[in-house]
């Protein structure tokens, strides 16, 4: 009872710290552009870009609100889109090593192309719009959790195979009692990566394929060398990534309380 | 115990030969045993002998190269009435205690509401009382052992496969476990096939014990250990008990 308010004040810190880095670092990167006179257009200051939030953006036809709400909009049908077809591949893959073979040589190929020079030609067969960015972001960010969940569907001891073999349990009884739940560990690391690759992969589809949504704004102000939109929808999209990693790994608790209860109690 | 009653699993000339590369390696020379109902019957051999792949093979778990296993259909549905104890506890550790104790519930279709008060008088026989809602990462490696006896207990098989369950805990758990173990045995009346290289578990623990010889195996002896029971410590002090140890001893070569 005697170290109780200790620990308040450090489980306080555990959860302030990383805000308070942030904090700091901005007010470096402020004190930094005052000090040294640094040019706007090249690096503007964090008050300067945070402004621009409340003023009419340069391409003046919409307001910040409707950009952030189309790309808040493309990343949570992106990242749902991606995270449920990267599970049901990695199963199919898993279900049958012929498939996983046939299959698995032409995942790698899609994934080590450049997506980003390839997207002009998704544009080109697909069009303008959402289903197109929403294809961008998808072959972006979709490696890792098909790789991963792949892997953990895999990895599992031969020993409790047999646990349900000898009271004669079928393939299906086995994927669902031991492989799914086994794999669910593999399958959030996978879903971590792709949360931060999805938000590259929609603003890049939004370079490319949009005439709205903050990676619009961001190759927009770039003609103009108006840089403080383009810092100002930096922030948000980094932001956004920061949320998209967070609601995984808040998920992850949930669906695995078996990993973090031990840790309470110790 | 055994005498007058039919057996509940008859072994006949079992063989086992595993194939790998071309080489072949002789696991199984030739068993032959029975075993009774309700009877306790421990195998011992030297390590390597195939007292596990014994026990996989009347599990359904292992195809046997030659030989019968017979079993009265009528009475005794192999595929579905046998229990198995790894030698590891085998817990799924994203299940909580009572869903581990579950699984052959789930697995063979049955109902599992029906079920959740046998699951809960099993713990409570291995003496886990109160463990229903934790998970298997908070127990101890003898608790998840317990477990694991218990949940090869939930489909009220006739017969209960045990693989050296005890071989990796330490000494004092293990005799403790023993002693509970012989209590479930009388209190539930299953037929036990018991696998060690403990020599003095065994004689503690059986009606008979079948000793093993090196690969490839075959029977060396069956002995009936006719020690009182309910067995308590104090039976291993018994100069009947060193004296069934050491002839298990001399027949291994090792007295």
């Amino acid at each position: 009872m005697k170290n109780l308010p200790t620990l308040k004040l450090s489980s306080l810190w555990a959860r302030l710290k990383t805000p308070l880095v942030v904090f700091v670092l901005l007010v470096i990167w402020e004190l930094c552009v005052r000090a040294f006179k640094i040019k706007e257009y090249i690096l503007p200051s964090p008050i300067v870009a945070l402004q621009h939030l409340f003023l009419p953006q340069p391409d003046a036809n919409y307001s910040w609100i409707v950009h952030i709400r189309i790309t808040l909009n493309e990343l949570v049908i992106s990242f749902l889109v991606t995270s449920v077809l990267g599970i049901l591949i990695a199963i199919g893959l898993a279900w049958n090593s012929t498939i996983k073979k046939i299959i698995m040589p032409a995942f790698v190929f899609l994934n080590s192309l450049p997506i980003v020079a390839i997207a002009p030609l998704l544009v080109l067969w697909f069009g303008y719009g959402l289903k197109t960015n929403i294809l961008i972001a998808f072959l972006v960010s979709f490696f890792p959790v098909v790789i991963n969940t792949t892997v953990g569907l895999f990895e599992i001891e031969d020993d409790l195979l047999d646990l349900v073999k000898y009271l004669h349990g079928t393939k299906l009884q086995i994927f669902l009692k031991l492989r799914l739940p086994n794999s669910l560990p593999y399958i959030f690391t996978g879903l971590k990566i792709s949360s931060t690759m999805c938000v590259v992969g929609v603003i890049v589809g939004e370079f490319v394929a949009s005439d709205k949504g903050l990676g619009y704004i961001i190759i927009n102000s770039q003609y103009t060398m108006d840089s403080p939109p383009i810092f100002a929808g930096l922030m948000l999209v980094s932001l956004f990534g920061v949320a998209l990693f967070g609601i995984v790994s808040a998920l992850e608790r949930l669906c695995m309380p078996w990993q973090f209860r031990g840790r309470n109690e110790n | 115990m055994r005498d007058g009653s039919k057996p509940l699993l008859s072994l006949k000339n079992v063989k086992k030969t595993f194939t790998t590369g071309g080489t072949e390696l002789k696991a199984l020379g030739d068993v032959t045993f029975d075993v009774c109902p309700k009877e306790f019957v421990s195998i011992v051999g030297p390590s390597g002998c195939g007292k596990t792949t014994l026990l996989k093979i009347i599990a359904g778990l292992l195809p046997k190269s030659s030989g019968e296993i017979i079993v009265d259909k009528k009475d005794f549905d192999i595929t579905r009435e046998v229990g198995f104890v790894f030698q590891k506890p085998l817990l799924l550790h994203w299940r909580k205690v009572i869903d581990n104790v579950l699984l052959p519930i789930e697995i063979l279709k049955k109902d599992r509401k029906a079920m959740e008060e046998r699951a809960q008088y099993l713990l409570a026989l291995v003496g886990l009382e109160g463990f229903e809602d934790r998970y298997p990462g908070e127990l101890s490696g003898g608790m998840q052992q317990r477990v694991s006896i218990a949940r090869a207990l939930v489909h009220d098989p006739k017969l209960l496969l045990m693989d050296e369950p005890f071989g990796a805990l330490d000494a004092i758990t293990r005799e403790r476990l023993n002693i509970e173990l012989l209590r479930i045995w009388q209190e539930t009346g299953k037929t036990i096939l018991f696998v060690t290289h403990g020599i003095n578990e065994a004689v503690f623990l059986s009606d008979r014990v079948i000793v093993l010889s090196a690969r490839p195996s075959r029977m060396i002896e069956s002995l009936d250990i006719k020690l009182p029971r309910p067995r308590q410590q104090e039976v291993r002090v018994q100069p009947e008990f060193g004296a069934y140890a050491l002839e298990i001893y001399k027949s291994l070569e090792i007295g």
